[in-house]
């Protein structure tokens, strides 16, 4: 049997699994990324924040993460969080996931909070803005917009870093595709069809992503409204 | 209106402002001249607590202002300001831009905000513009819709630093026009500008500053055609 045969019989014996693991591996990517962006978006305030224990903490954590194997983070955290909470596997491996993706993610805010302008800050704080309200009118608007390019590589990284927590009996792709070369000896040929399965997930993600971005573009807004963009060389000072 | 006394600021080491006194009467028009790095636009943001002073007194409507006591705030609602680079909010529509302080600050009505707004924009001339986005604007456009933000706030005093160093040549005029139309009605205003001719027409006091400290001070016809010091003469003669 050459390989092409053995992957189309491994589609048709496990390709509605797969596909059932592929919802499992959707839903905790989702799960664990709306957590990220929960622990990021505080952690990037606290970078900024201009408070010393703040700062630091948002260091350690960030160095933290950085710093060690996702795979022992996961091991780590998964054991950690079961020891002390009754959870679902998925709920601690999405936790998991979420504690990790959430120091990038926290890193990608942070740089695009900086990014914007002071004179927008100063801008809003002159017409008698509070800080807080500022940040959230004012700077994380054009933040968010900033960061999506940055994020939109971050989700696709979590999406396949969500592979990892096969480990801990989350039956979602790659955990199915464990199993399934266990019993078909066939390794090769089935990583090699759970592969396009991530394939085609992240094509269809960036496709919904490029999407997004485009809509939140306001040059081509204006365009979209038939106004055309004036000197943008001028706008150019305003953003740097 | 404004009561400045003794006023010093530094920046890590560097003496910035160097006892600054002044009083400026409710409906002057004072503008402020000196060289790069005397200290104009410093001067200018210790009144509206943009920077903090290191020493010295600042009153504001008869009240002095103790920045651990008073909501600087609501002091900032009073003074508007005007920046070099118009510091418009990118995302938002000319309209939104200036009902944005209205409706989250002063808490009004969303209708009555715009109500008041289109009046403003209608001074400005930029009604038709109300629903364009920034980019879409002219530098002087965007000055005269950055002036229209602070009047929203019905502010009692105007802060304007270098509002047309950043305009073609041919756009100055505009911005200009508008000022002169807010002195006219009464509006109390302090001006950092290179627009001598401007100044020469329409303050009522100016005031030179060097090295942080105010040099001297008097009715522009006295202060053009007899200055006094070596450096106000020799400082005209560089920018007439
Ligand atoms: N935030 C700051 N941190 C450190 N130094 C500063 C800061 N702001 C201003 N300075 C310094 O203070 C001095 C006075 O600056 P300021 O901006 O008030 O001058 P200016 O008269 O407005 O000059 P210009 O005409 O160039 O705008 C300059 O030497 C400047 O480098
Ligand atoms: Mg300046």
């Amino acid at each position: 049997m050459n390989a092409i045969t053995s992957m189309m019989s491994i589609f048709q014996t496990h390709g509605l699994e797969f596909l059932k693991a592929t919802v499992i591996t959707v839903q905790l990517t989702a799960v664990s990324l709306l957590i990220a962006m929960a622990i990021g978006l505080v952690f990037a305030f606290f970078k900024v924040s201009n408070v010393f224990i703040l700062e630091k903490l948002a260091d350690i954590y960030v160095f933290l993460v950085r710093g060690m194997p996702l795979i022992v983070q996961l091991m780590f955290l998964y054991y950690g969080i079961s020891s002390v909470f009754v959870l679902t596997d998925f709920t601690a491996g999405a936790i998991a996931l979420g504690i990790h993706s959430g120091a990038y993610i926290a890193e990608i805010f942070r740089g695009a909070i900086q990014s914007i302008d002071r004179g927008q800050m100063e801008a809003a704080r002159s017409l008698g803005m509070p800080y807080t309200l500022s940040m959230r009118r004012i700077i994380l608007p054009q933040a968010f917009k900033r960061a999506i390019p940055a994020l939109g590589n971050q989700f696709i990284i979590g999406l396949k870093d969500s592979s990892l927590v096969a480990y801990i009996a989350v039956t979602e792709l790659f955990n199915r595709a464990l199993s399934a070369q266990a019993e078909n000896y066939m390794p090769f040929e089935t990583y090699f069809v759970v592969g396009i399965y991530y394939l085609i997930l992240v094509l269809i993600f960036t496709v919904i992503f490029n999407k997004i971005e485009g809509r939140l573009d306001t040059s081509k807004r204006s365009r979209r409204k038939g106004g055309k963009p004036f000197d943008q060389g001028k706008t150019v000072i305003q953003s740097v | 209106m404004i009561k400045v006394k003794q006023l010093s600021k530094a920046f890590n080491g560097l003496q910035v402002l160097k006892n600054i006194s002044i009083e400026i009467d409710q409906s002057e028009v004072v503008v402020l001249i000196g060289a790069s790095g005397s200290g104009k636009s410093t001067l200018l943001r210790c009144l509206n607590f943009l920077e903090l002073k290191d020493s010295g007194e600042i009153e504001i409507k008869g009240q002095a202002i103790d920045v651990n006591r008073t909501n600087l705030n609501k002091v900032r609602e009073d003074m508007g300001m005007v920046f070099q680079h118009f510091n418009l909010f990118p995302h938002m529509t000319v309209l939104a831009n200036v009902i944005e302080a209205p409706v989250h600050i002063k808490k009004k009505r969303k209708q009555e905000a715009i109500d008041q707004a289109m009046g403003i924009l209608q001074k400005v001339g930029l009604v038709d513009k109300a629903h364009d986005y920034p980019e879409q604007l002219s530098g002087g456009q965007k000055q005269r819709v950055a002036i229209a933000r602070a009047l929203a706030m019905e502010p009692a005093v105007m802060l304007f630093d270098e509002p047309t160093s950043a305009l073609d040549p041919e756009l100055v005029g505009e911005v200009l026009e508008t000022m002169k139309g807010l002195a006219r009605e009464g509006m109390t205003m302090v001006i950092v500008t290179h627009e001598m001719g401007f100044a020469r027409e329409v303050a009522d006091r100016v005031i030179m500053l060097a090295d942080g400290k105010i040099i001297e001070e008097g009715h522009p016809t006295e202060f053009f055609t007899h200055p006094k010091e070596e450096r106000t003469r020799r400082f005209l003669q560089q920018v007439l």
